[in-house]
């Protein structure tokens, strides 16, 4: 999977939902891809990815085919894309995913797994209260959960730096990941006022 | 103690014996309720105290549940599962709609007595029925007689899917 078919399908999704034929929110991922590729790298066929309501880049790079993952989209699910048989869970409730990548990481430390729970979380969300329990309980228990922050600056139209006050997420661990960019879709939709 | 408690150690007893199940929560591997002594059998190496974060308790059930456990997850007061409704609402309950993933996880949760001591207003909550009227896959069970209580486990055990136990601390001496 390359960049130019990240981006292909996304921009096949907007067309998909610009001509009205999803009936359910759509959230499409821009300018991210040569790092998403990069991180999907390290994530090994039965790592677990636990991701938000964006998640179209994560399945198709786990590997869920996209004629399947289309069909998901094209059926309602883009905020909640879930593949159990692709160990990918998806949620579409601001830091809903991370207590749930918690428990994935003890469940493979109890059972003395060698899979990463990979947990991907927005810069507003990384600023919040469940993530910093979650973040606290993983680095001191040493559970095998890696945290990927994707820092678009904002939270549906919000500036996140200027309503929580900050520079930016907090530092996380070396093996995580804090990533910036920038993208061309808004929050939701592909940039079309659709009348179904 | 009565009957009540003695069905709900063995209860305990019953879903200890799945080594799938683990017994997760505050007062579980430490004492400090009434729901402690029931956990008396449990394996050691299966009970997991869990710091004050009822959200994340939740959720931490839903994901070992993912990965194939069997979280028997317990509050000792509905007022302090109120704090993990996003988690119960919109994950465990949700999960089996949106997805292919059945997330088995026990919630085991009391209703306080009155006696000897008065619960007070932010203590004494049954919230059961809100919960059922918010839910659409989660199974709930209200444990008025002791003779409802290891079938009502054993079903939530064998059950794919969520169920929450709702039991009586006023009938542990019944």
């Amino acid at each position: 999977m390359t960049s130019a078919d990240l981006i292909a399908f996304e921009e096949d999704i907007a067309a998909e939902f610009n001509a009205g034929r999803i009936r359910a929110p759509v959230h499409l991922y821009d300018g991210n891809e040569e790092i998403m590729i990069e991180i999907f790298k390290h994530v090994k066929p039965g790592d677990w990815v636990c991701c938000t309501w964006r998640s179209h880049y994560q399945c198709l790079l786990k590997g869920v085919p996209p004629e399947d993952l289309k069909a998901a989209i094209m059926d309602g699910r883009s905020i909640s894309l879930c593949f159990p048989e692709h160990r990918v869970f998806s949620s579409a409730i601001a830091g809903g995913n991370l207590p749930i990548a918690v428990g994935l990481g003890m469940a493979v430390k109890r059972a003395g797994g060698a899979e990463t729970v990979w947990a991907f979380v927005g810069d507003m969300m990384a600023h919040g209260g469940i993530f910093h329990e979650c973040f606290q309980y993983v680095t001191n228990w040493g559970l095998p959960v890696r945290f990927i922050c994707e820092d678009n600056r904002l939270s549906v139209c919000t500036d996140t730096r200027a309503v929580w006050n900050s520079n930016g997420p907090p530092a996380l661990r070396l093996n995580d990941l804090v990533y910036e960019y920038k993208s061309k879709w808004p929050h939701a939709g592909a940039g079309q006022r659709v009348q179904f | 103690m009565g009957r009540y408690y003695t069905e709900l150690t063995r209860a305990m007893d019953m879903l200890a014996a799945d080594p799938r199940t683990v017994f997760i929560g505050q007062a579980v591997g430490y004492p400090g309720t009434g729901i402690t002594n029931t956990l008396a059998n449990v394996p050691k190496d299966r009970l997991i105290e869990l710091p004050v974060a009822e959200d994340m308790q939740v959720g931490i059930s839903t994901g070992m549940a993912l990965a194939g456990l069997i979280p028997v997850s317990i509050f000792p007061r509905w007022n302090f599962l109120l704090l993990a409704a996003n988690q119960l609402v919109n994950h465990l309950d949700r999960l089996p709609i949106y997805s292919d993933y059945r997330p088995r996880v026990i919630i085991r949760v009391a209703v306080p007595s009155v006696s000897p001591l008065d619960p007070q207003a932010q203590h004494d909550g049954d919230f059961t029925d809100a919960f059922q009227l918010m839910c659409r896959t989660v199974q709930f069970f209200r444990l008025h007689e002791a003779g409802q209580i290891v079938p009502a486990y054993e079903y939530a055990l064998n059950h794919e899917g969520a169920s929450v136990l709702v039991e009586r601390v006023d009938l542990y001496d019944s």
